[in-house]
């Protein structure tokens, strides 16, 4: 029950109505936006800001998934359906997109419906005015029977928000009436349903004709849509997204990254020495060594790759702010398509780019569960933010910084994923199943600077904490684990062989031969990655004692493959062969904690633990063992082992699919 | 005497790291360092409920 002062607001409206923005400008907190349809996918609280709240009411905003109606089709949608009947918010706040007034009208009148009294933002006005459309407000309100507010949740200034709070307030209390209504329509009845939303179009469309005049029609072709027809053409599309990608990489890992790095590094640099100094040679080589090499290097290894991901962050939050990310999704969903899988399974992929948990968790908005097993299953291959350092460390240790590494990876997750989804489709026997896309394309505009700097700083904070307490711990874990001997004796200089470390990760080094690194200095930097990723790099910097990877003087990241070959015992093709295997195996176990939450089954889950090691180790061999027959002209050592190993797990899957393809002719079978 | 001091910074430090993720822990971040852990607060772990 709320009290006399105490007031909870719900934030509705359509996907991409721009909700979280406003709920990010009224509340003052940094969730995650994003220009497409999908973003929010649970519901959000958060207090009014006291600039905005003159009131004298303390006022609890809710942000709540996007919705197209009140019958949800989607779980996300039934967060907002549930929560605005069941929780009893004093108000509701109707996000309506300006721009697109005829599709956003039907949700509020449904809205409406429910007594709650409803302001309406009416966001995005200056997109409308742009547009040279004009909207009588007065004349809106008057038809909806309650106040409109024209709001621009972008703008600092002048944005209607103070305006919207004030008007929350004034309506608390009273009974909204509704100006259309559906009482006494059979909910079970379908034909019943859809005649009464066609009633509801119809009621929308006349408000629309009274309210709006728009300048330019629908069917005049605009710049965007001029844009549309090259960004997201079947041909143009994957090569011009192949290139912005290349773009991304190169800029950020080639050219800006490193030259801040630099400063970066030179820090870490300074607090190794000053450290180094401070302990002289009084204190134990043990601890000096946990210290030095365990914790400052260790973490510091790390920590030297942020600056290098703040940039492609920041970039990567550009592109998905202009819209273009939702060009790729169109792009992709053809290919998306033949092999079973829902158009909606591209958003998870491209946010799991980011972080494979919430990449997985944006799963749920897909209906069908096979399909989002499936894309919960297939969402870690993306490479995520915390793979970005051992990319960006292979890249330049061994590719002397080339962009191509960091795209093709890229590339070769999407490729992996489509030929996963088409083997899952045909085990589970639906080869046959379709889908169909639709989804709405927000307008191009010009990035925020302001979001891609506060999603940059969001993520390097992130990236600290996970540094400072995950990674640290590891680095700790490890450097005592390579120091002492299973006896807890200090292991003598050279005989590193002999300890805890290289005694648990020896016998996973066996099976990693025939990949090209079969070290126990690797595999350790393997298993750690499944803890974070990110810890594969820090291991590295621990077992092989790099204090860091990146040349102070050079101004760029360790460049000298040949010196960091011999330290690591690799070739550039094992090299590739390593950072394949560590993207392309399971994510962490966070991420794995996460697909076992969206796919409700022990099986789906274990299934795909399998299906994500089997195909990192195929991908690995296969890098390694052709790589190394066309740059030596002979196989890599272990081939015939991997080869039996390779086929068995081929073998299997085939033996599956056939299984599923009879299971897939019984069920056509039975339908006719 | 520096030994015991570097054992004591050492200790310091791991403290620190195990109670900042206890602390993020008990506040329902289940994926500390998830650079979307600030919204995935209590779901990282995977509530199924809304299903």
């Amino acid at each position: 029950m709320n009290t006399e002062k105490n007031m909870k607001v719900a934030l509705t409206g359509n996907p991409n109505s721009g909700k979280t923005t406003l709920f990010n400008a009224i509340t003052g907190k940094i969730e995650r936006v994003g220009n497409w349809a999908g973003v929010t996918i649970e519901k959000k609280e958060g207090d009014i800001k006291e600039s905005l709240n003159k009131t004298g009411f303390q006022i609890t905003a809710v942000d709540l998934p996007g919705a197209y109606s009140m019958s949800p089709f989607t779980s996300e949608e039934g967060i907002t359906s549930r929560f605005v009947k069941n929780e009893s918010p004093d108000v509701i706040i109707n996000i309506v997109d300006s721009t697109n007034l005829s599709r956003s009208l039907f949700f509020t009148t449904q809205l409406l419906e429910l007594g709650i009294p409803v302001v309406v933002a009416l966001n995005k006005s200056d997109l409308t005015k742009k547009k040279s459309t004009t909207l009588d407000v007065k004349r809106l309100s008057e038809l909806l029977g309650c106040p409109v507010i024209e709001t621009v949740s972008t703008n600092g200034n002048n944005n209607g928000l103070e305006n919207l709070i004030s008007k929350v307030v004034e309506v608390k209390g009273e009974t909204q009436t509704a100006p259309f209504n559906n009482k006494g329509v059979n909910m079970a009845d379908k034909s019943s349903v859809e005649a009464s939303d066609k009633k509801r179009y119809e009621f929308v469309k006349e408000i629309v004709s009274k309210v709006e005049d728009r300048k330019i029609s629908s069917n005049t072709q605009t710049k965007q849509d001029a844009a549309d027809r090259i960004l997201a053409d079947k041909w143009l599309g994957i090569p011009i997204f192949a290139v912005i990608m290349w773009a991304v990489f190169s800029i950020s890992q080639t050219h800006v990254g490193p030259f801040l790095a630099d400063t970066f590094v030179g820090w870490i640099d300074s607090l190794y020495v000053l450290v180094e100094g401070l302990l002289g040679d009084s204190v134990s080589p043990v601890l000096s060594s946990l210290l030095l090499d365990g914790i400052i290097g260790g973490v510091g290894a790390v920590v030297g790759f942020l600056p290098l991901i703040m940039v492609l962050f920041f970039l990567l939050a550009l592109l998905e702010d202009c819209g273009y990310m939702a060009r790729v999704a169109v792009v992709m969903d053809r290919f998306f398509k033949r092999v079973g899988l829902s158009g909606k399974s591209i958003i998870p992929m491209i946010i799991g780019t980011g972080c494979a948990i919430p990449g997985v968790m944006a799963t749920r908005t897909i209906k069908n569960e096979r399909q989002r097993r499936t894309t919960a299953m297939l969402t870690p291959f993306m490479p995520c933010g915390a793979k970005l350092p051992v990319i960006a460390l292979f890249a330049s240790a061994f590719f002397n910084d080339a962009a191509w590494v960091g795209t093709s990876m890229y590339f070769m997750g999407i490729a992996i994923i489509i030929m996963g989804a088409l083997i899952v489709v045909r085990i589970t026997g639906e080869k046959n199943a379709r889908s169909f896309f639709i989804m709405e394309l927000p307008e191009y505009k010009f990035p925020s600077i302001k979001r891609a700097t506060i999603s940059m700083l969001s993520r390097g904070k992130s990236f600290i904490i996970k540094a400072g307490t995950i990674i640290l711990l590891c680095n700790a874990v490890v450097q005592i684990m390579q120091t002492f001997n299973w006896q807890f004796e200090v292991i003598a200089e050279g005989a590193e062989n002999t300890s805890i470390l290289a005694g648990i990760a020896s016998p996973f080094a066996i099976l990693l031969v025939p990949l090209g690194f079969g070290v126990w200095q690797l595999a350790a930097a393997a298993i750690t990655g499944f803890i974070a990723k990110e810890n594969v790099v820090g291991t590295l910097a621990v077992v092989y004692s790099i204090t860091n990877f990146i040349d102070t003087e050079e101004l760029a990241l360790v460049g000298d493959g040949a010196n960091v070959a011999s330290v690591m015992g690799l070739t550039s093709v094992a090299a590739l062969a390593y950072l394949m295997f560590n993207l392309f195996t399971p994510p962490c176990f966070a991420a794995i904690g996460a697909m076992n939450s969206e796919m409700e089954n022990r099986k789906w889950l274990w299934s795909g633990i399998v299906f994500q090691f089997g195909m990192g180790y195929v991908v690995a061999f296969i890098t390694y063992q052709v790589g190394t027959l066309i740059t030596t002209g002979t196989l890599g050592t272990g081939f015939i082992p991997g080869l039996i190993v390779v086929v068995g797990l081929i073998g299997y899957v085939v033996y599956l699919m056939k299984k599923g393809d009879e299971k897939a002719e019984k069920k056509v079978a039975l339908s006719v | 005497m520096p030994n015991i001091i570097v054992i004591l910074v050492i200790i310091a430090i791991i403290s620190a790291a195990i109670a900042k993720i206890i602390i993020e822990k008990k506040k329902g971040v289940k994926c500390i360092g998830c650079p979307a852990s600030e919204t995935t607060k209590k779901n990282c772990s995977c509530n199924t409920s809304n299903k």
